[in-house]
C-alpha cells in the first residue's frame, strides 16, 4: 500500500481513461440522475469531488441483468463465457465497494461473475459527507474505503487529493503519471478522520434496535403481514440492492436452437418459491418480506461473509412505491413492544 | 475509439409504456439493446419507484419475436412483402369500399399505447384521407363512460387533480378498483398517505389489498353503485351535511337531486347493496365532513352497463359534498393504458375532434376541415364495437386497426373474431403477432415506445415526452408515418410530416387544451398538464378551481338498475373481470418478461372460500365456467377477496380468456361493454375422477 | 469442457411407464465421462426450449455410469420429457446436493417413511440398507389411493429382504391397510425387533412433519429423524436463490436436513 498526492480527480480519472474504458457515474443526459455510464469526449466535465450515489450500484457489471449462460446448437450445449475486455470502475463508494466484496464471495465459484470481475479495476472514493438515506456507518460499509476493497482509493484532502494504492495490479495504472508521494501524517490524518464525518450521519437507533429484533426473533408475525401487506412485488429493492443476487433461468429461442438466459429475480415475487405442483413455502406476502430482511440482517451471514447483507447504501427506501425500504421497515420493528 | 465507446452504453430518459400513471423510466441501451430501466428519482409522478410491469420494461421491448417487415397473408400464411405492395393492396381494397359503398364502409380503430401523434395522425387519416367518422380505440372498454359522465356534469372528462394531491388529502375514497395493483406507483403514493394519516375509504365487491388497508371498506353487491351513491346522497341531505354555499354558487339542479335521492332511504340502500346501515352513515358522514376527501375510481364503475349513470352519480356525490375544486380533492379516474388519456385528447372517437372538439358542431367542422385542407364527414361515426357489428352485416368492409388486440380484449371474442374474418380487408399494424394480427391480410411493422419520439398524456393530464433508445428492428416505423404514407396513396397530402413534432405542433394550433405547449416546454418541465395555454403557461395541476369547464356543475339524478345479466339458477354466479398487477392489456408485452409469465402461469378463477367449499373445489382444480355465450376452462383460485356468489378472473390471457364469457350488452351513451357483471356456471371438472 | 451451469449430454436408454402420470427413465453417458453420486443426492434434466428441472436418482450410477430416476408429469419440462424416447439426447447435470447420512445409520434399526410420490428419493438408500445385512430397516409407504403408488418393481424386490407397510386413505379392496404411515408404526416396530433409532422420510411435508413430531414424543432424538425436502430451484449450487429454508439453501445444504437442524432453521424467522 502507497500513498500519493494528487491535485485532481480528473487528473486521474483522464489518465485511467486513456488507458482503458472507464465508468464513473454521471448525470444521464440534461438530468440529475446519476447513472453508471462510460466516460468519453462527449461527457461534460462533472464536478466529482462529492461522490455521485448512482441510481443503481454496480453489480450489473458483474452479475448483468440478463446473460446467457449456454447455448444448444441443436446438437451439444456449448457455454457461453464471456470474455470482457479490461474496464475500470471509478468513483466506486465505500457501501458498493462493500458490496462487491460480499459478491465476490457469493459467486466465487461462478464462472461468469468472476471473467467480467477479474476483468474490472475498482477505484474508490472517500465519502466525506453523508449521503441522503445512508447509514454505512451502522453496518461497517463506509463511509470511508475499507482496505483491500479497492484497486485504487481517493481521498480529499482539503484543495487536493490522497491517493492511496490497495493492489498492485491499481499501483501498475498510475505508471506515466508524475506523482509526490504523500507524507505518512496525511495517511494517519485520513484514519483519524473516519469517525469525524461518521457522526455526521443522522441517529441509526432504530437499525441497530431492528437488527437485534431480527437476530432475537422478537418481531410479531402480525407485523410482516402488515408490511407484507404493502409489498407490491415490483422488485424494485431487490434490482437496487447492491448485494441481491437472485436470479432465474429461462430458455429463449434462438435462429438455430436456444439459449439459456439467467436474469435477476426477486425473492419478492410470489411465485419465487412456487413449485410446479403449485405448492409455495413463501405464499404469504409477509413471509417474503421477511426473508428479505433476513438475508440482509441475520448474523447467520456474518459466518459466511463477515459482515451484514446490508450495506447502508438507502436505495430499497428511494425505490420502495410500498413504503417498506430499510429505513421505514426498521423504525417500525423497532417500535414494537 | 471514442465513439464506440458512446456506444457501449447509455441512458435515455422516457416514460413507461404500461398504465396511465405515466412513471418515468431510463432505458439503458448497451450495445444497441435495450438492457434494463433505471428509476428516475426527479420525477415527478414516480419519484424513483417503478411497479413490476415498469422494471420489466426491457423484456417487453426485446426484439426477439417483433415484425421487421409488411406481412401479406396468402393461402393463410404470412410472407413478408414490400411496403409498396403493401400500400398498394391497401390502397386498392379501401378504394373499392369506398367507391362501391361510401367512406363509412372503413373504420379505424387506433390505439391507447400509441403516441398522441400516432392517435392524431390515426383520426386525421380516418377523417381527413378516408373521409370517415368511423374512428376509435379501446377506451370503449376502459373509461369512455367518464369521458361521456364527466362531460355532462363538469365539462371535462379528464382527472380533475393531480397525483400530488394524493398526499395532500385527508380522507382518500377508492371505488372499483385498487390502484395498488392496477397503477401501482400511484397506487404506492395512497400507501404513503395512509402511513401520514390520510384516512381510506374503500368502496369496492372485493377485498383488495387497499380495502384490507382501509379504514372502512364498504363490501357492496356486484353492480349496485348508483344505489350505493344515491344512498349516501340522501344521508347527506338528510343530515343536513352537504357543502350548502359550494351548491348554491356553483352546481345546478340541486332540487331534482334532492327529490330522486330522498327515493334511497338506508334501508332500502342496505336491501339494494348489501351494505349495513351504520356503515353507510359513517361513510356519508366521512366524506361529507372531511376537509379535503379525494375521490378516485377505476374499472369497477366504468364497465357497466350503467358505466355512464356511474360515474354521473360519482360527480353528484363529489359535488354535493363539495369535494372538488381545491387541492386534495377531486374525482379522479385512473385511465387503463398508458395514453388512454391522449387517445381521447387526440379525438380518437368518433364523435369528437382534437381538444374535444364535438364533429356534430359546424364551427369545429369548419375550423379543421379549413386547417386539413379537406371536406370532412358530418355522419356519426361508429365506435369500435359498432364497426366489429359493421362487420357482420356487411356495412364495413375494410378496417385497419393499430396495434389493440380486441380479438383478446374485446367482450365476446367469438363475436369479434366472426366480424374480423367477414371483413374485405384487415390491417393491423403491431410490433408482434398477437391474436388479431394472426387474422389480419395484412400486417405492418411498427415501432416501440422505446424507438420512436412523441408524447404520452397520463391520467393527470400531463403530457410528456418519449425519446427513441434505440432504432427500429428491419422496416418497423412509427404509425404516424405509416399512416402518412397510406393518405399520399389515397390521393391527401395534409400527413406528409417530416417528424413528429411536426404533428405536434399541429395539435398544438387545433387543439386548445395543448395550445401553450411545445416539445421544448415539456422536455424543460417533466411535462405540462392541460390545459396548458395563455391563462396557464405552466399547465394545470387543478381543473375547476374557480368555475367548471361548463360553467355551473350540473347534478342529474340517475336510478339503480340490475346488471343486464343477473345470476338465475342456470347460471348462478355473478362473474367479473378483474386485472392483475403484473400484466397490462392483452399480456402481448408483459408476458414476455419470464418472471411476469411465472407469476401467473395460466388463467385463473378467483373464487371465495365458501363458495369453492360448495362446489368441493380445491385450490388448482380444474374448472370450467360457463356464460350463455361461451365456456372457459382453467384452474381454481381459492381467496377471500371475491365475496360469496361473486367469480372473478383476469381478462389477459389467451388461454382464457375470460370475453368468451362477459355479455356485450352496452351503455346506452357509450356503448361500453359491460364486462364487470354477468352471470356463470363453475363446473368441478375433477370432482368426476375423485 | 463446460462450467458450473452448463448441461452435459445424456442419453435415454430405457423408458416405462409407472403408477400415475409417472415413468421410468434410464440415462447413460455418451461420451463415456462417468460420474458417481450417493443415495439422496440429485442432478438436474435441461430440455432445450423447456429449460431444466431437478430429480433425484433412483438408482445410482453403476459401473457403465447407467442411472435411473422416476418422474411424475408435472409441468411443462416434464411433459417435454415424456414427449422424449428412447435414444434421445438431453442435458444433464449433477450431482447435487448431501446425501442421506449412511454411517449413522448401518446396523440401526432404521423405520422409512415415504408418502406418495416421496418414495424415489428413498429408493437408493433403501437398496443400499436392506442388502447390508446387518441393519434392520422398515418401510411404510402412505398414499392416497393404490393408483398413487411408483416403484412396483423395487418394491417387489425389496419385499424379500425387508418389512414393507403399504398403506392408503382410499384404499380399493378390503385387504389393504387403511390410514397414515404413523397409524403402523407399531406393527413396524415389532417387525424389526424394537422401536426405530432413526427415521429417514420422504412425502408430503405435512406427513413428514407429523412423522418427525410423533418420534420426537416417543424419544427418539431429533438428530435421528431425517427428512428430503422439495424446493424450486434453478442452479443447484446454491446461487438463485430459490431453494432458500431459512439461513440455508436447499441445494447445497440440503435435500436432507435432520428434524434438528430443521427446528433450528424455521426458528430463524416468525412470519
Ligand atoms: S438493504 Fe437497502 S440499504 Fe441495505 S444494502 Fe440493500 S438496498 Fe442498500
Ligand atoms: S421495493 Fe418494496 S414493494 Fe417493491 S418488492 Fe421491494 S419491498 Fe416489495
Ligand atoms: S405504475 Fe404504471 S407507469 Fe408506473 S411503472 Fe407501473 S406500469 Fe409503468
Amino acid at each position: 500500500m502507497r500513498a500519493f498526492l494528487l491535485e485532481s480527480l480528473e487528473q486521474l480519472r483522464d489518465h485511467l481513461a486513456a488507458q482503458r474504458p472507464l465508468f464513473t457515474p454521471q448525470f444521464a443526459a440534461d438530468s440529475s440522475e446519476p447513472s453508471w455510464l462510460p466516460l468519453s469526449h462527449n461527457t461534460p466535465s462533472v464536478a466529482i469531488e462529492q461522490p455521485l450515489l448512482p441510481a443503481y450500484p454496480a453489480k450489473q457489471f458483474f452479475f448483468p441483468e440478463r446473460e446467457i449462460l449456454f447455448r444448444f446448437d441443436g446438437t451439444d450445449f456449448k457455454e457461453t463465457l464471456p470474455k470482457p475486455a479490461p474496464q475500470i470502475l471509478f468513483g466506486v463508494r465505500s457501501c458498493d465497494l462493500c458490496a462487491i466484496a460480499y459478491q465476490d464471495q457469493f459467486f466465487q465459484q461462478d464462472p461468469y461473475y468472476q471473467a467480467r470481475r477479474k476483468a474490472t479495476l475498482l477505484v474508490g472514493i472517500d465519502c466525506q459527507l453523508p449521503c441522503e438515506g445512508g447509514f454505512c456507518p451502522t453496518v461497517d460499509a463506509g463511509p470511508f474505503v475499507r482496505d483491500g476493497m479497492a484497486d485504487l482509493v481517493c481521498h480529499q484532502q482539503g484543495d487536493h487529493w490522497l491517493l492511496i494504492t490497495q493492489t498492485s495490479e491499481g499501483e501498475a495504472l498510475l505508471e506515466g503519471l508524475d506523482l509526490k508521494a504523500a507524507a505518512e501524517e496525511g495517511i494517519t490524518q485520513r484514519r483519524s478522520q473516519e469517525p469525524q464525518v461518521a457522526a455526521q450521519f443522522p441517529s441509526a437507533t432504530h437499525i441497530e434496535r431492528g437488527i437485534q429484533r431480527i437476530n432475537q426473533s422478537q418481531v410479531p408475525a402480525e407485523l410482516w403481514q402488515t408490511m407484507g401487506l404493502q409489498c407490491l412485488s415490483c422488485s424494485g429493492c431487490t434490482s437496487l440492492c447492491p448485494t441481491c443476487s437472485c436470479f432465474t433461468s429461462y430458455d429463449r429461442p434462438v435462429d438455430d436452437g436456444f439459449e439459456r438466459e439467467r436474469c435477476w429475480d426477486s425473492c419478492l415475487y410470489d411465485a419465487f418459491q412456487r413449485e410446479a405442483s403449485g405448492h409455495n413455502p413463501s405464499a404469504a406476502a409477509g413471509q417474503r418480506v421477511e426473508r428479505f430482511w433476513f438475508h440482509k440482517f441475520s448474523d447467520e451471514y456474518i459466518k459466511t461473509f463477515g459482515r451484514y447483507g446490508c450495506t447502508g447504501c438507502g436505495r430499497c427506501e428511494k425505490t420502495c412505491p410500498g413504503v417498506i425500504g430499510v429505513h421505514s421497515v426498521m423504525k417500525r420493528i423497532s417500535a414494537t413492544p | 475509439m471514442d465513439a464506440d465507446r458512446d456506444n457501449i452504453s447509455r441512458i435515455i430518459h422516457t416514460i413507461c409504456p404500461f398504465c396511465g400513471v405515466g412513471c418515468g423510466i431510463g432505458l439503458r441501451v448497451e450495445q444497441e439493446k435495450i438492457t434494463g430501466v433505471e428509476p428516475l428519482t426527479s420525477h415527478p409522478v414516480s419519484q424513483g419507484k417503478l411497479c413490476a410491469k415498469g422494471w420489466s420494461t426491457a423484456y417487453a421491448v426485446d426484439p426477439i419475436d417483433r415484425i421487421t417487415t409488411p406481412l401479406i397473408k396468402e393461402n393463410g400464411s404470412f410472407r413478408p412483402a414490400s411496403w409498396d405492395e403493401a400500400y398498394q393492396l391497401i390502397t386498392e381494397a379501401f378504394s373499392t369500399a369506398i367507391t362501391e359503398q361510401g367512406a363509412d364502409a372503413v373504420g379505424v380503430i387506433a390505439c391507447a399505447r400509441a403516441t398522441n401523434e400516432d392517435c392524431y395522425a390515426a383520426q386525421k387519416f380516418a377523417r381527413a384521407a378516408l373521409g370517415t367518422n368511423n374512428i376509435d380505440h379501446c377506451a370503449r372498454i376502459c373509461h369512455s363512460p367518464s369521458v361521456a359522465g364527466l362531460r355532462q356534469t363538469l365539462g371535462s372528462g379528464a382527472m380533475t387533480n393531480s397525483i400530488d394531491d394524493i398526499e395532500k388529502a385527508d380522507l382518500i375514497v377508492i371505488f372499483g378498483c385498487d390502484p395498488t395493483e392496477n397503477h401501482s406507483v400511484l397506487g404506492g403514493r395512497i400507501i404513503r398517505a395512509k402511513m401520514a394519516g390520510a384516512r381510506l375509504l374503500v368502496v369496492d365487491p372485493r377485498l383488495t389489498r387497499l380495502a384490507r388497508m382501509a379504514d372502512l371498506h364498504l363490501q357492496l353487491q356486484l353492480g349496485t353503485n348508483i344505489a350505493l351513491i344515491n344512498g349516501l346522497l340522501q344521508i347527506i341531505f338528510a343530515n343536513g351535511w352537504e357543502a350548502a354555499e359550494f351548491l348554491n354558487e356553483r352546481c345546478e339542479n340541486e332540487a331534482a337531486l334532492r327529490a330522486k335521492v330522498a327515493g334511497y332511504p338506508p334501508k332500502r340502500v342496505t336491501a339494494i347493496t348489501g351494505v349495513p346501515e351504520e356503515k353507510l352513515i359513517a361513510a356519508a358522514r366521512m366524506y361529507a365532513k372531511a376537509d379535503r376527501a379525494l375521490l378516485t375510481y377505476g374499472m369497477g364503475i366504468t364497465q357497466y352497463t350503467t358505466g355512464t349513470n356511474n360515474v354521473i352519480s360519482i360527480s353528484n356525490l363529489a359535488l354535493v359534498a363539495g369535494q372538488i375544486g381545491r387541492e386534495g380533492t377531486g374525482i379522479n379516474p385512473l385511465r387503463g393504458q398508458n395514453n388512454v388519456q391522449g387517445a381521447c385528447d387526440m379525438g380518437a372517437l368518433p364523435n369528437v375532434f382534437p381538444g374535444y372538439q364535438e364533429v356534430a358542431q359546424q364551427t369545429s367542422r369548419d375550423k379543421f376541415a379549413d386547417h386539413w385542407q379537406k371536406k370532412l364527414p358530418e355522419n356519426k361515426g361508429l365506435t369500435s364495437l359498432g364497426m366489429t357489428k359493421g362487420a357482420l352485416s356487411g356495412e364495413v368492409r375494410c378496417m385497419l386497426i393499430m396495434g389493440e388486440d380486441p380479438v383478446v380484449t374485446d367482450p365476446d371474442q367469438h363475436h369479434v373474431q366472426r366480424a374480423l374474418e367477414a371483413l374485405d380487408l384487415l390491417v393491423v399494424i403491431e410490433l408482434v403477432m398477437t391474436e388479431t394480427a394472426a387474422m389480419a391480410d395484412l400486417i405492418l411493422p411498427a415501432a416501440a415506445f422505446s424507438e420512436k419520439a412523441g408524447t404520452f398524456t397520463n391520467c393527470e393530464r400531463r403530457v410528456q415526452l418519449i425519446q427513441p433508445a434505440i432504432a427500429a428492428p428491419g422496416e418497423a416505423k412509427p404509425d404516424w408515418q405509416i399512416l402518412g404514407e397510406l393518405a399520399s396513396r389515397l390521393g391527401y397530402h395534409g400527413m406528409d410530416w417530416p417528424n413528429a413534432e411536426a404533428i405536434f405542433n399541429e395539435i398544438t394550433a387545433l387543439s386548445p387544451l395543448y395550445q401553450g405547449m411545445s416539445y421544448l416546454k415539456l422536455a424543460e418541465n417533466y411535462g405540462l398538464q392541460w390545459p396548458c395555454n395563455e391563462q396557464a403557461p405552466n399547465g394545470t395541476p387543478l381543473l375547476h378551481r374557480q368555475q367548471f369547464s361548463r360553467g355551473k356543475g350540473r347534478l342529474i339524478p340517475v336510478s339503480h338498475a340490475d346488471p343486464a345479466e343477473m345470476p338465475d339458477e342456470a347460471y348462478p354466479l355473478f362473474f367479473t373481470t378483474t386485472r392483475l398487477h403484473y400484466h397490462y392489456g392483452c399480456g402481448s408485452m408483459t408476458r414476455k418478461s419470464p418472471l411476469l409469465e411465472r407469476e401467473t402461469p395460466s388463467g385463473v378463477l378467483f373464487i371465495n372460500p365458501a363458495d369453492a367449499q360448495a362446489l368441493a373445489i380445491k385450490p388448482q382444480t380444474k374448472v370450467r365456467i360457463s356464460s350463455r355465450r361461451g365456456e372457459v376452462e382453467t384452474r381454481a383460485v381459492i381467496t377471500d377477496e371475491v365475496p360469496p356468489g361473486t367469480v372473478a378472473m383476469p381478462y389477459h390471457f389467451k388461454e382464457a380468456p375470460s370475453n368468451r364469457l362477459t355479455n356485450t350488452a352496452q351503455d346506452p351513451v357509450t356503448k361500453m361493454p359491460e364486462l364487470k357483471a354477468c352471470a356463470v356456471r363453475v363446473t368441478n371438472l375433477e370432482e368426476a375422477s375423485q | 469442457m463446460n462450467g458450473l451451469m452448463t448441461p452435459q449430454l445424456i442419453r435415454i436408454s430405457e423408458i416405462y411407464d409407472d403408477g400415475e402420470a409417472a415413468r421410468h427413465f434410464t440415462f447413460e453417458p455418451v461420451s463415456g465421462t462417468r460420474h458417481s453420486a450417493r443415495p439422496g443426492q440429485f442432478f438436474t434434466l435441461a430440455i432445450p426450449g423447456h429449460g431444466e428441472a431437478a430429480f433425484t436418482y433412483l438408482s445410482l450410477p453403476d459401473a457403465q455410469g447407467r442411472f435411473k430416476a422416476l418422474i411424475r408429469r408435472v409441468g411443462a419440462l416434464t411433459s417435454a420429457l415424456f414427449e422424449c424416447g428412447h435414444g434421445d439426447l438431453i442435458g444433464f447435470r449433477g450431482p447435487f446436493g448431501n446425501s442421506w447420512p449412511l454411517e449413522q445409520l448401518l446396523g440401526k434399526r432404521v423405520l422409512i417413511i415415504a408418502g406418495g410420490i416421496g418414495l424415489p428419493p428413498l429408493a437408493a438408500v433403501t437398496d443400499r440398507l436392506s442388502t447390508d445385512g446387518n441393519t434392520p430397516v422398515g418401510l411404510i409407504y402412505g398414499c392416497r389411493s393404490p393408483a398413487e403408488q411408483v416403484l412396483k418393481h423395487e418394491r417387489s424386490a425389496w419385499h424379500a429382504s425387508m418389512p414393507i407397510l403399504e398403506t392408503f386413505d382410499r384404499p380399493s379392496n378390503k385387504g389393504q391397510l387403511t390410514g397414515t404411515p404413523l397409524d403402523h408404526t407399531q406393527q413396524m416396530s415389532a417387525k424389526l425387533g424394537g422401536s426405530p433409532e432413526a427415521i429417514l422420510s420422504c412425502g408430503p411435508e405435512v406427513m413428514m412433519n407429523a412423522a418427525a413430531r410423533h418420534f420426537i414424543k416417543n424419544n427418539l432424538p431429533p438428530e435421528k429423524i431425517w427428512l428430503a425436502l422439495e424446493r424450486r430451484m434453478h442452479c443447484g449450487v446454491g446461487e438463485c436463490g430459490h431453494c432458500y429454508l431459512g439461513s440455508s439453501t436447499v441445494c447445497t445444504d440440503g435435500p436432507i436436513y435432520s428434524w434438528q437442524q430443521l427446528i433450528r432453521l424455521q426458528s430463524q424467522t416468525t412470519a
